[in-house]
């Protein structure tokens, strides 16, 4: 029985837990490798050999944390498709993660930076919307889904069957990408992340909008407002809004931006101008990115324009890297501001335990640094997330997109979404599965095999007039040939002629008794009378010599010699007019109605 | 973004404390607390299935230290159920798991119960309304006690309170005025307030045979074609006011003790006539004093200091005007938003919700500018 199998794997909803197990047409295919390594109750790796592994939703890490652990560690060694952001900007973060787990966490057992590399050389890139063929059954195709830059969603098909797997995506567009988009692809089954499935959205506007006032009102008191950033997506979203509103309010208030990040960013964005939304696409193609009235590029060799001296009072902004404060250029400007309570720093995203981000975020506000030093955090802390999830109404606009003949909701919770269950099921009249993660969802499918008709078949068809309609379907006889796994109907004589076979013709006889004292001719006039009056779509004729024909079945009246008062028809079809022979014959059975005397 | 809307968003930072915005599946009409961190929302399409959602307002909303590390500003849908047919009125009953909702066809009240083991809302039972209006729909109010009882009617004659439990009626007007509802409103255990779309206002007691302390109906010199009301509240003077607004804009503040001479008669600046009068709201603030707000004329919520009035009734102007509903429809359609209902948050005393009939819903926090000054 063909079927399809997913089993999501990972346990809980914390981030590093997306890892989907997909078994379509005997293939066996990963999508995602978020698991968190080391993990006790890991569910153990698939049976059978995978066939590939596909790392869609982009360079999260709760989506290819585990990656080099799974291809080095546990020895996968088939394709990684990814799109080609997410491979340029994966092994970085990869890298990142790992210095804070080893380094600051102190975890044995990680990846090594080594790992890291070689899992990338199994990397396969891929462009939206381009079949890759895995093997000689199994293609992929990537479509865009927002979210982050090189965020894609897989489609993966094998002949008929296909299943497609969202990964993180979002149905607004924002600044610098577009809303997720996919075709009526039709997929027995559409895959969806729902964590965010049981909520409604802020708008964009708003989360914005709370950005620039908590931004302002520090600037305004004359604090100074800290941004740790990666040096790709969120920070040009963040520029561009923040150079927006400083030329409507015509603040004077400096914005920096530190270069390490420019260059970098800039590098990347070149590469991938593709990804972005067609407002920024048409702004950088003619200018810089970081070519902003308001924003200035700085350099740590320079003089910090904010040391400790008093004609630098008066609040401005500064993007630095890392993004979780746990090194480098942001952690250093940190620990200068953090003693004053009119400043600020935004954390615009996720921090991994160990990071300062990560404990800022928790509430501390006493720090140990190197050499036992506590620093005490004054400043502001602000947790802002400006990342770009579908809610319930964007999961209920892509199924309306694609078109799924079920649909399969990973990451929540059950009893919290069984009134979404019940929506989707309602409105797409679909069925709707949620596995608990470890758990197999089964899904039977009836692929379809596609077959050819001869034309000559086909012509001869048309050719007898009336097309087939719903209501009255026509018989059409042909014969299946099935070689080379190819399927073609063709005419019964073609079929004969290709077997090299003798054609055979089949007649059926069938006696029918009549009680009826005239002679045989007048029978034959009744039979011809009766069948007339109720036989009115089809042919029914009284030939010179007696006999009755409807279409091309033959009933000749005979006078069989012991009984004059008997009358036996002789009801003779070929096998073609099997259904209609059958019904004439027990229609006649049942008697001529009384002739008028 | 369109400039109007990126100068308008410019403006909310200085006019907004805070400020959120959503977009529901479809528009609301009723907008119910449940405790202080939930509401409750329903749809009012004819044709298809609505919508019955019970939302847990943001995280950074409801915390009341430390908001800076809450980045979720989300809804979360914390129960969701189906209607076959319209809701225009949701009434929740305190200290029990369920809900009373009342729509068209007007013939009965459905009643509903949310559970903790599973996230569907579910049709309980009926309360057969023994009017057979055809668009008329009966007012909902709940006598909440330990034997919750439910106050309905689409008329005065047809007003009654039937126990939720036993299903007994056990209270009715008795009286034959056909005269159409437009609100109530229970007080106490025993007292109720009703309101006429024709503006007739009163207070009933229960335990008495039917003898309402009453206004005077507005005479045919008014121009508005319906009213509504609310008892409610707090500021000079001792007990409580109420706000009767008409659908001409014309605003009337009583005295319960004195219901036949309003203590001021206000002209508010609106538009009018109000498109839709049934949309029509006026609301008590619970957290300040002498404050209320109003909505149903436009896209627009109104805010009032109704202290500031001389009752001479000139030259009133809002304390502050919502144009969030207006300014923010990214939707594009021809016709202007009209705000459906809106609601005070019961502790934050300048939070608002507010919905509107493009299906927008926003959670704002108005800054008092006469304070800055």
């Amino acid at each position: 029985m063909p079927e399809i199998r997913v089993t999501p794997l990972g346990a809980g909803q914390d981030v590093g837990r997306s890892c989907i197990l997909v078994s379509i047409a005997g293939k066996n295919v990963m999508l995602d490798c978020g698991m968190h390594m080391g993990f006790s109750d890991d569910v153990s790796p698939p049976d059978g050999r995978l066939t590939c592994a596909a790392s869609s939703s982009h360079f999260h890490l709760d989506h290819c944390g585990a990656l080099p652990y799974f291809s080095e560690m546990v020895g996968y060694d088939g394709p990684i498709y990814m799109t080609h952001p997410t491979q340029a900007i994966c092994p970085i973060l990869l890298e990142d993660y790992r210095k804070i787990a080893v380094d600051k966490k102190g975890e044995a057992n990680f990846f090594t930076s080594q790992m890291i590399k070689d899992c990338m050389k199994k990397v396969v890139a891929v462009h939206l919307h381009q079949t890759v063929q895995v093997d000689d059954e199994l293609e992929i195709k990537a479509y865009y889904a927002g979210h982050v830059l090189g965020a894609a969603m897989f489609q993966i098909k094998v002949g008929s069957e296909s299943v497609v797997y969202t990964g993180d995506y979002n149905m607004t567009p924002d600044r610098h990408l577009g809303a997720a988009w996919i075709d009526k692809c039709r997929p027995n089954l559409l895959i969806t992340e729902s964590t965010y499935a049981t909520t409604i959205r802020d708008s964009k506007r708003c989360r914005e909008r709370d950005f620039l006032k908590k931004v302002h009102e520090t600037v305004e008191r004359g604090g100074k407002v800290l941004i740790p950033v990666f040096a790709l997506g969120r920070a040009q979203e963040l520029c561009i809004l923040l150079e927006t509103f400083w030329e409507r309010m015509n603040l004077k208030v400096p914005i920096y931006f530190s270069t390490g990040l420019t260059e970098k960013a800039n590098h990347y964005y070149k590469l991938f101008i593709t990804w972005t939304n067609q407002k920024i696409r048409k702004t950088f193609v003619q200018r810089n990115m970081f070519e902003f009235k308001h924003i200035k590029a700085f350099d740590r060799a320079f003089c910090c324009p904010w040391a400790p001296s008093p004609s630098t009072s008066g609040g401005h902004v500064v993007f630095a890297t890392p993004g979780m404060l746990h090194a480098g250029q942001s952690l250093q400007i940190f620990r200068k501001w953090a003693g004053n309570e009119k400043n600020m720093v935004i954390m615009p995203g996720y921090c991994v335990q160990g990071t300062v981000g990560h404990k800022i975020l928790s509430g501390q506000r006493k720090l140990e640094m190197e050499g036992r030093q506590v620093l005490e955090v004054k400043m502001q802390v602000e947790y802002m997330s400006f990342s770009a999830h579908a809610d319930a109404k964007g999961i209920m606009q892509l199924v309306g997109q694609a078109e799924p003949e079920s649909v399969l909701l990973v990451h929540g919770e059950a009893k919290k979404m069984e009134f979404l269950k019940q929506k989707i099921e309602q409105e797409f009249r679909v069925d709707c599965y949620m596995p608990a993660n470890g758990e197999t969802v089964v899904l039977p499918t009836s692929p379809s095999i596609p077959g050819g008709i001869s034309l000559g078949l086909l012509k001869r068809e048309m050719a007898q007039g009336l097309l087939p309609e719903a209501k009255r379907p026509r018989l059409l006889h042909g014969t299946l040939i099935m070689k080379d796994s190819n399927f073609r109907l063709v005419s019964s004589e073609q079929a004969l002629k290709e077997l090299g076979l003798a054609e055979h013709q089949l007649r059926f006889t069938c006696r029918v008794h009549l009680h009826d004292t005239r002679k045989e001719q007048e029978t034959a006039m009744r039979v011809y009378s009766h069948l007339k009056s109720i036989l009115k779509d089809h042919c029914v004729q009284h030939l010179p010599d007696g006999s009755v024909t409807v279409e091309s079945i033959l009933i000749q009246a005979a006078a069989p010699s012991e009984d004059p008062a008997t009358k036996v028809l002789l009801v003779s079809w070929t096998y073609q007019d099997e259904e209609l022979g059958s019904y004439l014959t027990s229609l006649l059975k049942k008697g001529l109605p009384q002739a008028p005397s | 973004m369109e400039p109007a809307e990126e100068d308008w968003l410019v403006e909310s930072l200085r006019l907004y404390q805070d400020f959120y915005a959503f977009d529901l599946s479809g528009a609301t009409r009723v907008l119910e607390w449940i405790d202080d961190k939930g509401v409750f929302v329903a749809g009012y399409e004819s044709l298809k299935k609505n919508e019955i959602l019970h939302l847990i307002l943001p995280l950074r909303l409801s915390v009341k230290e430390n908001q800076g590390l809450f980045p979720e500003r989300d809804f979360k849908v914390c129960h969701g159920g189906f209607s076959d047919r319209s809701v225009f009125d949701l009434k929740y009953v305190p200290d029990t798991s369920l809900l009373v909702t009342s729509g068209l066809p007007g013939c009965y009240l459905q009643v509903w119960q949310v559970t903790e083991d599973s996230d569907v809302i579910k049709a309980v039972s009926t309360i057969a309304v023994h009017e057979k209006e055809k668009s008329l729909w009966p007012r909902v109010a709940i006598f909440s006690s330990a034997a919750p009882g439910v106050l309905h009617g689409v008329r005065l004659s047809s007003l009654q309170v039937v126990d939720l439990e036993s299903q007994k009626t056990t209270y009715t007007s008795g009286v034959s005025d056909s005269e159409e509802l437009s609100s109530l409103q229970v007080l106490d255990a025993d007292t109720f307030a009703f309101c006429c779309t024709s503006g007739r206002l009163g207070l009933v007691d229960t335990r008495q045979k039917w003898a309402p302390l009453e206004t005077r109906s507005p005479g045919p010199e008014s121009s508005a074609l319906r009213w509504c009301a609310e008892v409610g509240g707090r500021g000079q003077g001792p007990g409580p006011r109420i706000a009767s607004l008409g659908s001409d804009g014309q605003l009337h503040l009583l005295d319960p003790r004195d219901l036949c001479h309003p203590v001021s008669s206000v002209q508010c600046p609106v538009s009018t006539p109000s498109p839709n009068p049934e949309l029509l709201q006026v609301t008590w603030a619970p957290g300040l004093d002498d404050c209320l707000a109003i909505s149903g004329f436009d896209g627009t919520v109104q805010v009032y200091d109704v202290s500031s009035w001389d009752g001479m009734g000139n030259g009133i102007e809002p304390l502050f005007t919502h144009r969030g509903h207006i300014f923010l429809d990214g939707k594009g359609m021809d016709t202007a938003p009209l705000v459906t209902t809106h609601t005070w948050h019961p502790c934050k005393p300048r939070t608002l919700l507010s919905a509107a009939s493009d299906a927008s819903l926003h959670v704002w926090d108005w800054v008092d500018l006469r304070a800055s000054q």
